[in-house]
């Protein structure tokens, strides 16, 4: 019979599979029935079509393509982003540092938008250069993570024994999960990013990517009866989930080492003398490209430059926050409070989840991935299939509760889309921690819970607030989702997306600099109240 | 702090849930719907809980939800800022018939034989002119869909790409206006001489930008009365309005009321305030400018967009052209999908 505190120590793994099959398994689960269920009973047919036609493989190069150079952006931005900010003596360093996930929190269809509107802004490689930058600070955060749990002495040891290079390649190895799953996410946002590439092949249409036509399926979806029309956008999700897989397996490769001890150093501050402040130009053009042209691009927009009534002024830049306010001040309010429900429910699953995952069932590293390969329209749709199916109406209707209606269901939507933030960061944060820690704990008579209170949790910390950060941000401004489900229609980027699209750029561009200014200044505040001791912004 | 944790407070028990008499799900514009909800609440005292879709999604969003959500329906009425989709639901099953007196004026053709939806507040499909690149003289500018495949606008005029939206309604409505053969011809012409752009928006502003070599468009009325609202020197032509041609695109906003939906009776009064007079009029004096389908409804300022008794329609039948959408948007997405 296991004892009560075995029970108690196994609610949150339970919560967390629970969690599993409520919002991922049975909400994609729903969605891949569907399509082998036809009018005539069992059927295979619509799989058939996957990449079937020339021009579906086209995209799919195109989208391999645009992911791979996006992700060279993002490691060249994110990385030095963060080597610098974190590992150097650079001037500022503590200012631009948290800085760094900035360029996440304005979506980037309108950073798309901002910068067509004074440069000739198109094709292929800019896009991957835009969406590089976009998605830059997953790998500037999990590079710094990365880089703050290494234990110094080791470099030291390396660059006293060895030198300078192997010391440097002996770091980089270190590093490297934390590196590969940073690019995976950059790879996987980059992929599933149907917005920006098609906008920014304005000129002479001259390609389009997979999750463009994935998109496009949708109203196949929408306006057929047949069954091959029906779940098509689903069918052609499985070569995005392909992609994932693989590249999930690339990023897997690089298992993090245990390496915190008790006697832990973190990495020496390098100097770098005379390219101090040379060094500058790197976070400088990132941050320029990532944050300050989109927002002066949203500042010329509030101030009424897309007008020609009259001329851009203060005072058209009053009225358009006043209006923004007027339009969307309970959005604002309403999605901070989505995004911080979403992050408590995300770490409430992916702590143990990690848990599990990194000391015993490495599978779960796979499985989380899963949310965020399908398109978030699908998930969305699967949820909807779940948490209003006859089943769970009767459960509303016997608890006097209607939970689709809720922000919960958005909350447990965009917790499960965000799930491998939490898993695959925590599950290697938890690598880097000895056994012989808990193993003593166990020794003396400590129980699990208190292991887990007493020992993971402190050493887990910032990497904890990693992810919550991440977490936050990619909330606050998630929109596939939110046009899905019935309670997501409160949120500011819905809200943003149809201003922007009717003319309404004034209004808008307030709109976006409130959003960036309210949700990045939640993360600089508690680093700033907490003395920085929770610092992993990169 | 205390009025911070209020705001929360409030906010939270907003979002958990509040008590609503009717459930809509809105494909207009939010900046122009959310205040006729608002106003209907007052007049009825029945609380909305409205739903908006979004550009981005292009309808695909509400429409999903409705199909997704069939086995236990939250939505009471479907108002789309097209028709195509809601004759879509109906074809499905989806909506449930219902003639409301407020309808009376509307001409029958913006309403469904069986009572499934009913049409108010078109937009038409016309060309948006930059009156600075093309000159005031209008004999110069273009008057047709046919010259868009003219070699003498070979990179100076646009169209989005067919694949969602109105744009895909109107291509779809050409196929059979036309007859395939003529439609594929009048495709492989326009294929090289257009600007392929990702919405009627782009092409509106690609017009009005003055930086750029396109010279007209293809948009919506709606987008087209922005432009003209920001002070740009735009013009517009409904187009084939010459005698024997094919007439003007024009897509109404539609109305349903969903099957089974939780409030049919609250449905029904929703309804009937839509498509009442008094909406038409709101809507033609908003930004967006729709073409009232009541020729006694005062139909928008601007001169440019004319009433409904000023132009002629393009005759099409939205029953045949929902009922292919389907595999004509597949069709569409193998031509304008791939690396060219």
């Amino acid at each position: 019979m296991p004892r009560p505190v075995d029970l108690l120590a196994r609610l949150p793994l339970a919560f967390a599979a629970a969690f599993g099959v409520l919002c991922i398994v049975l909400p994609i689960g729903a969605m891949l029935l569907e399509t082998v269920h036809g009018p005539d009973g069992f059927t295979l047919a619509p799989w058939a079509t996957i990449l079937a036609t020339e021009v579906d493989r086209q995209q799919i190069l195109a989208s391999v393509g645009l992911g791979l150079v996006a992700v060279a952006v993002a490691i060249v931005f994110g990385f030095g982003h963060a080597w610098l900010t974190t590992a150097t003596d650079l001037p500022g360093a503590p200012v631009l540092g948290p800085l760094g996930i900035a360029p996440l929190v304005i979506p980037p269809i309108l950073v798309a938008m901002g910068f067509a509107d004074f440069a000739p802004a198109s094709g292929f490689w800019f896009c991957a250069l835009l969406l590089g930058t976009s998605y830059a600070p997953f790998v500037a955060v999990m590079t710094a993570r990365g880089l703050r749990a290494v234990d110094g002495r080791s470099y030291e040891a390396a660059l006293v024994a060895r030198g300078r290079g192997p010391a440097e390649g002996l770091l980089l190895r270190s590093i490297l999960p934390e590196i590969a799953a940073g690019c995976l996410f950059a790879f996987l946002f980059v992929i599933s990013e149907h917005g920006v590439p098609e906008f920014l092949t304005v000129k002479g249409k001259a390609w389009h990517t997979y999750a463009e036509g994935v998109f496009g399926r949708w109203t196949r979806r929408a306006t057929g009866v047949a069954h091959e029309d029906v779940v098509s956008p689903i069918v052609a999700a499985v070569p995005l989930i392909a992609i994932t897989s693989l590249a999930l397996w690339a990023a897997l490769r690089f298992r993090a080492r245990s390496m915190l001890r008790s006697d832990f150093r973190p990495l020496p501050t390098r100097t770098l003398g005379k390219w101090r402040l040379p060094a500058l130009l790197l976070p400088v053009t990132y941050l320029t490209c990532g944050v300050g042209v989109p927002i002066f691009v949203m500042t010329r927009w509030a101030m009424g430059s897309t007008q020609t009534r009259e001329p851009m002024s203060v005072d058209i830049l009053r009225r358009s926050f006043r209006a923004g306010l007027e339009q969307s001040g309970d959005d604002l309010g309403y999605t901070l409070l989505l995004a911080l429900l979403t992050t408590g429910l995300l770490l409430a699953v992916s702590i143990p989840a990690a848990r599990a995952a990194a000391r015993r069932f490495p599978a779960i590293d796979h499985l989380a991935v899963l949310p965020v390969a399908v398109p978030a329209v699908l998930l969305a749709i699967g949820f909807v299939k779940v948490f209003n199916s006859p089943v769970a109406g009767s459960l509303y209707d016997a608890v006097g509760y209607d939970v689709y209606d809720s922000m919960g269901v958005v909350g447990c939507a965009y917790a499960a889309r965000f799930l491998p933030f939490g898993v695959l960061t925590l599950s290697q944060a938890v690598r880097r921690l000895p056994r012989s820690a808990e193993e003593a704990a166990r020794l003396t008579g400590r129980g699990p819970v208190a292991c887990g209170l007493r020992i993971h949790l402190p050493a887990l910390l910032p990497a904890i607030w990693s992810v919550a950060c991440l977490t936050f941000v990619l909330a606050a401004r998630e929109l596939d989702v939110a046009v899905v489900l019935p309670a997501g229609n409160d949120t500011v980027v819905r809200r943003l997306s149809n201003i922007v699209h009717f003319g309404g750029e004034d209004a808008g561009g307030a709109l976006a600099l409130m959003l960036l200014v309210a949700v990045t200044s939640l993360p600089i505040l508690t680093v700033l109240l907490t003395g920085r001791k929770l610092r992993p912004l990169s | 702090m205390k009025q911070i944790l209020a705001l929360a407070f409030a906010t939270l028990l907003a979002a958990c849930g509040r008590s609503t008499d009717v459930t809509l799900y809105v494909a207009l514009d939010q900046e122009h719907s959310e205040a006729l909800v608002r106003r209907f609440e007052e007049e009825s005292g029945l609380r909305v809980n409205a739903r908006f879709d979004t550009e981005a999604s292009k309808t695909v969003g509400l429409v999903s939800a409705i199909v997704s959500e069939k086995d236990r329906p939250r939505c009471d009425v479907f108002w789309n800022n097209e028709l195509a989709h809601t004759v879509s639901l109906g074809q499905k099953g989806l909506l449930e018939p219902y003639a409301s007196p407020a309808a009376a004026g509307i001409p029958a053709a913006f309403k469904a034989e069986d009572g499934t939806w009913t049409g108010f507040a078109a937009r038409a499909r016309i060309l948006i002119v930059n009156t600075d690149k093309l000159g005031t003289d209008r004999s110069a500018w273009p008057t047709s869909i046919e010259d868009f495949a003219d070699p003498k606008w070979k990179g100076r005029c646009a169209i989005a790409r067919p694949l969602t939206g109105t744009t895909l309604t109107h291509f779809a409505a050409l196929r059979f206006a036309l007859g395939e053969e003529r439609f594929q011809a009048w495709l492989d012409a326009i294929q090289d001489n257009v600007v392929w752009l990702q919405s009627n928006g782009a092409t509106m502003r690609q017009t009005a930008d003055p930086q750029t070599e396109i010279a007209f468009a293809l948009t919506d009325t709606d987008d087209f009365h922005v432009a003209l609202q920001k002070g740009h020197a735009v013009g517009a032509v409904f187009p084939d309005q010459a005698e024997g041609g094919l007439g003007t695109m024009l897509i109404p906003n539609s109305v349903a009321v969903v099957r089974g939906g939780p409030h049919p009776e609250a449905a029904k009064k929703l309804v009937d305030f839509i498509v009442s007079e008094q909406v038409e009029a709101i809507l033609a004096a908003s930004k967006s400018a729709q073409i009232p389908v009541r020729a006694a409804v005062q139909g928008p300022e601007s001169a440019w967009i004319l009433g409904i008794d000023d132009f002629r329609p393009m005759v099409w039948d939205a029953d045949e052209v929902a009922s292919h959408l389907a595999e004509l948007s597949a069709a569409f997405a193998q031509r304008y999908g791939g690396t060219r």
